[in-house]
């Protein structure tokens, strides 16, 4: 049996280039129907699989959404999407093998469109998965200023609360705090959106930013729980006590469950109850609150020796003995405290009783009650000092 | 065999614009846009057959990831046993991969590849290769190519040099396209089809080569067969490392190689009745081999390498799925299924790369190539040791890769492993296929080995005696008296060279004419002068004719570096081995 095209009549080679093109065209034209029939096939089996995979995706099914994803792209092969799915199940899958290829993808994308958020923020998310702060903010910045399909100042700024919110976790606090300060710049003037700032504020340890911003909340929503807890909490970190009292017990009362922020309005009350240094203290109250000072210290110290196992009348060298000794030397003087002349003396015997807090709390740990109060006021006067 | 398109004028056009056309296209401008034909139905040739891959995989198996083990088993089987039944009944001379037979339509069939070889070569590697046989669909496209342009040419009647050269143009195309890359696949086929660099018929390969892969982008997209990772070469302690790729690769070549040199034979040497069954247990075989555990052998395995440039596969898994590559594809090819051995022999590669670049980095942490690197560096590496074609492995891979950084590892590994498979293997693959067909073509491997000899090699030293064309005869005579030679060359005025026999001389002067110059009595001719450099084969178009021949400097030709003569030529060349002397009884 031997095959033969059939024979073209003219040899002229001008007429046989004609037919040549007009074969081409004819074959071009054939071929792009196939391949038109073809790829509408495969996109509507790959849509199919694609709509699967995130399925899987949404279950947390992370391997069966990859195999889907796959699959649609091997239906079509160039689809942003897909890949886009694929590396996304890929990075999520808690498999650090998986980084490289979600990754590879990605960058093929984002080669593609590099003004494209989606897959910026995709990128950033498995930098933050590799810890890399550096490539992390690159690409959750081009996100920020990349393009949005939809409601892009929304985005935007949930963008930036990620990147805020990982800065925060490698203690990159400085980094954070910048963010932090534009997002409070672009956020819209909502109770949701400026609570969540408020959060991150008091995340980054910027506490006086957390105060405002859910006073800002409280403005608009004087009931707001949440922002009540919040401000409380943010105004005790600032040593602001008589604010977070206020603040606290307004939250207390909307959380009548909350342990930690009824602990909170106890500490709180405490250090306006034991601190001598409050403005509108008579002499003879402020004289009472350090001499009661001046004791709770003693009784600390001793506490501290019995658990530490120290006698400090004995073992002259360690730090307990050292304190005791000032203790000591110094409690003649609460005698002095009603003498018009010692306007030094209340800080003098102050600064005895903080060094016992401080020095105690890194030996026998965290106090309590009273203890604790002292050591706040200590660290409020230390700040206001620098 | 006619001469090429003739010049005649149809009645119906325009006679002075028909003219101007016709003399524009003589046959080597016609040849070379035939050449820009040949890639374009190439390239659409390519195109249906990819798609008809991957429909008749969808059709078969459906999306691998979601393939059921039933499936992995019974299909690769079934379509081995219709495949067989189409190659011994429908369109038999396709088994295999079709580079061999393309190279022998070159040097043997004058270009004749008849149009059903690409018709069935089509089909059956289509459903082979779609029904998962561990085989790629690179150098079936080849002969697709191939066989278009073969057909095309004998159609147009072009004449039988130019017929002969038809086949590696379509056959670059056809590889092109199949590859999305028209170096490599120019290279190739300089290297493996055409077997010798050709200046003649080079622009041809680029213009079908260029054209088939723009067909095939416009098509199918510029998308590269797989994406490449993230590459990196800074250390150049680092080449130790793919030096050892390189060894590993070179000897798992010779593996392949000799495994197929081995069975194939065999398989062919049985009974008739058996070749029915041996694309399906082939089949059946690698459908084990997927059902077990391994599905990323079946087909071309481009997704798998994919992966495994990224990291997929732990490092043992990668040397088990090389291994197991080797088996699947030595069955699927030994068996007769038509298939290529291209794709194969990259997915070995890459993963026998990513095995030794992982263990690289558990040893070395301090190196900086990623897994991926090393498993991109080893695709070239077996292409090298396997298909014995350096440049070509690595151009693959930096046009696949589109990074050039890494041209140095690549290159080194290639290297090794060439050498490796060189040094205990005789004959590239597809020589040794030939051979085992009973055919014996060129290969640009002995070309290279081959010891060339030169005109200066049969030289011998400049005359004690030369004479001058402007000097009288009895001056000349007198130069001659005490020399021994019987043949002197003879400087002309201003350049060329002469020769005179004593005879001659004597006889001018017996004849009277001892006070003329000699230059005025002898044949207004000039010698033929060659160069030192010059293959000695040239020398042997002149021997016969003239009794010396002077050999010049290239860069004064007045200036003699010596003389070459009959004897001196055949002197040399028996020394190397009896040949037949021309004019010798």
């Amino acid at each position: 049996m031997s095959w033969t095209l059939p024979k073209l009549v003219p040899r002229s080679a001008p007429v046989i280039l004609l037919i040549l093109t007009l074969a081409a065209a004819t074959g071009f034209a054939a071929v792009g129907h196939l391949v038109a029939r073809f790829t509408a096939n495969q996109q509507a089996r790959g849509r199919k699989l694609h709509e699967l995979g995130l399925e899987d995706a949404k279950a947390g099914r992370y391997d069966e959404a990859i195999a889907a994803f796959r699959a649609a792209l091997t239906c079509d092969p160039t689809n942003s999407q897909y890949q886009l799915s694929l590396a996304r199940a890929l990075r999520d899958s808690n498999d650090p093998r998986r980084l490289d290829e979600a990754e590879s993808y990605l960058i093929a994308l984002w080669q593609r469109t590099p003004q494209d958020a989606t897959v910026n923020l995709a990128l950033a998310r498995v930098a933050a998965h590799r810890g890399s702060v550096e490539d992390a903010t690159r690409y959750y910045h081009n996100a920020m200023y990349g393009v949005w399909s939809s409601d892009p100042d929304a985005n935007r700024n949930k963008a930036r609360i990620e990147l805020i919110e990982f800065l925060l976790k490698k203690n990159a606090a400085a980094n954070a705090e910048s963010e932090l300060m534009a997002l409070a710049a672009s956020l819209p003037s909502d109770a949701t959106s400026r609570l969540e700032a408020g959060q991150l504020f008091a995340a980054a340890r910027d506490y006086p930013s957390a105060l405002a911003q859910d006073e800002e909340v409280l403005r608009l929503d004087p009931n707001n729980a949440a922002a009540l807890a919040g401000a409380g909490q943010a105004a005790y970190r600032a040593g602001n006590y008589a604010t977070a009292e206020r603040y606290l017990r307004a939250a207390v009362a909307a959380y009548s469950q909350s342990a930690e922020l009824r602990q909170l309005l106890e500490s709180t009350q405490t250090v306006l109850r034991a601190s001598p240094f409050r403005t509108y203290l008579s002499d003879a109250e402020r004289n009472r609150r350090i001499i009661a000072a001046f004791a709770q210290a003693e009784d600390r110290l001793t506490k501290c020796a019995e658990q530490t196992g120290v006698d400090p009348n004995t073992a002259s060298a360690s730090p307990l003995s050292r304190l005791q000794a000032r203790w000591i030397a110094a409690k003649p003087d609460l005698e002095h405290l009603r003498s018009p002349g010692e306007t030094d003396l209340p800080d003098a015997l102050m600064d005895i009783v903080f060094q016992i807090e401080q020095q105690t709390v890194a030996l026998c740990g965290q106090p309590q009650g009273l203890d604790l109060a002292l050591l706040l006021i200590s660290r409020e006067r230390a700040a206001a000092g620098q | 065999m006619p001469d090429g398109p003739s010049l005649s004028t149809p009645t119906r056009l325009p006679q002075r614009l028909f003219s101007t056309l016709e003399g524009v296209f003589h046959e080597e401008v016609f040849f070379l846009i035939l050449s820009v034909f040949i890639g374009i139905f190439s390239g659409l040739a390519v195109v249906c057959f990819r798609l008809a891959i991957d429909w008749m995989h969808l059709a078969l198996l459906g999306p691998l990831p979601q393939t059921h083990g039933w499936r992995l088993f019974a299909v690769p089987s079934v379509a081995g046993l219709v495949v067989a039944i189409l190659v011994l009944h429908v369109f038999p001379g396709i088994r295999g991969s079709g580079v061999n037979q393309t190279k022998a339509a070159l040097y043997i069939f004058n270009g004749f590849i008849p149009f059903r070889t690409a018709v069935g070569k089509f089909i059956c590697a289509a459903i082979a290769i779609g029904s998962g046989q561990s085989l790629g669909p690179e150098d079936p496209s080849l002969q697709i190519g191939a066989s278009i342009a073969s057909a095309l040419g004998r159609q147009l009647q072009i004449s039988r040099e130019k017929l002969r050269l038809m086949a590696p143009v379509g056959a670059a195309a056809g590889l092109a396209a199949a590859f999305n890359a028209p170096i490599s696949a120019v290279l190739f086929v300089i290297e493996e089809v055409i077997g010798r660099w050709s200046a003649g018929i080079l622009g041809s390969v680029v213009l079908s080569a260029v054209s088939s892969v723009v067909i095939v982008r416009w098509f199918l997209g510029s998308e590269p067969l797989f994406r490449i990772p993230v590459t990196t070469f800074k250390r150049p302690s680092e080449l130790l490392a793919y030096a050892v790729l390189g060894i590993v690769g070179g000897l798992a070549s010779v593996l392949f190689a000799k495994s197929i040199g081995f069975l194939r034979p065999r398989l062919k040497a049985l009974p008739r009745w058996t070749q029915y069954f041996q694309p399906a247990l082939a089949g059946v075989l690698v459908g084990l081999i997927a059902f077990l555990g391994a599905p990323q052998i079946m087909g071309a395995g481009y997704d798998a390498m994919d992966q495994a440039m990224h990291s997929q596969f732990p490092w043992k898994f990668l040397a088990i799925l090389a291994v197991l590559k080797i088996v699947a594809s030595t069955v699927s090819f030994v068996s007769g299924t038509p298939g290529g051995m291209f794709a194969p022999t990259l997915f070995i590669g890459a993963m026998l790369g990513g095995a030794v670049g992982d263990r690289m980095h558990y040893f070395f942490p301090h190196l900086t190539g990623s897994t991926g690197t090393y498993a991109l560096v080893g695709m070239g590496v077996l292409f090298a040791g396997f298909i014995r074609v350096p440049m070509t492995s690595v151009f693959m891979v930096l046009e696949v890769s589109g990074n050039y950084e890494i041209v140095v590892p690549v290159i080194v590994a290639n290297a090794f492993s060439y050498l490796i498979s060189r040094s205990l293997t005789d004959i590239p693959i597809f020589d040794m296929l030939t051979r085992q067909d009973g055919l014996i073509l060129p290969s640009l491997e002995e070309d290279r080995e081959e010891t060339i000899l030169r005109v200066e090699d049969a030289m011998l030293g400049v005359p004690s005696a030369i004479l001058g064309a402007q000097d009288y005869v009895d001056a000349n005579a007198r130069r001659v008296q005490d020399c021994g030679d019987s043949i002197f060359l003879v400087r002309l005025h201003p350049t060329g060279w002469n020769v005179v026999t004593r005879e001659q001389l004597q006889r001018l002067l017996q004849e009277g004419k001892g006070e003329m110059t000699l230059g005025s009595l002898l044949p207004a001719q000039s010698l033929p002068s060659l160069y030192p450099d010059l293959p000695l084969d040239t020398a042997l178009r002149y021997v016969n004719d003239y009794p010396l021949i002077p050999v010049v400097n290239r860069a004064d030709s007045r200036h003699l570096e010596g003389v070459i003569s009959r004897e001196s030529v055949f002197k040399k060349y028996g020394s190397r081995g009896a040949i037949a002397v021309p004019g010798e009884d």
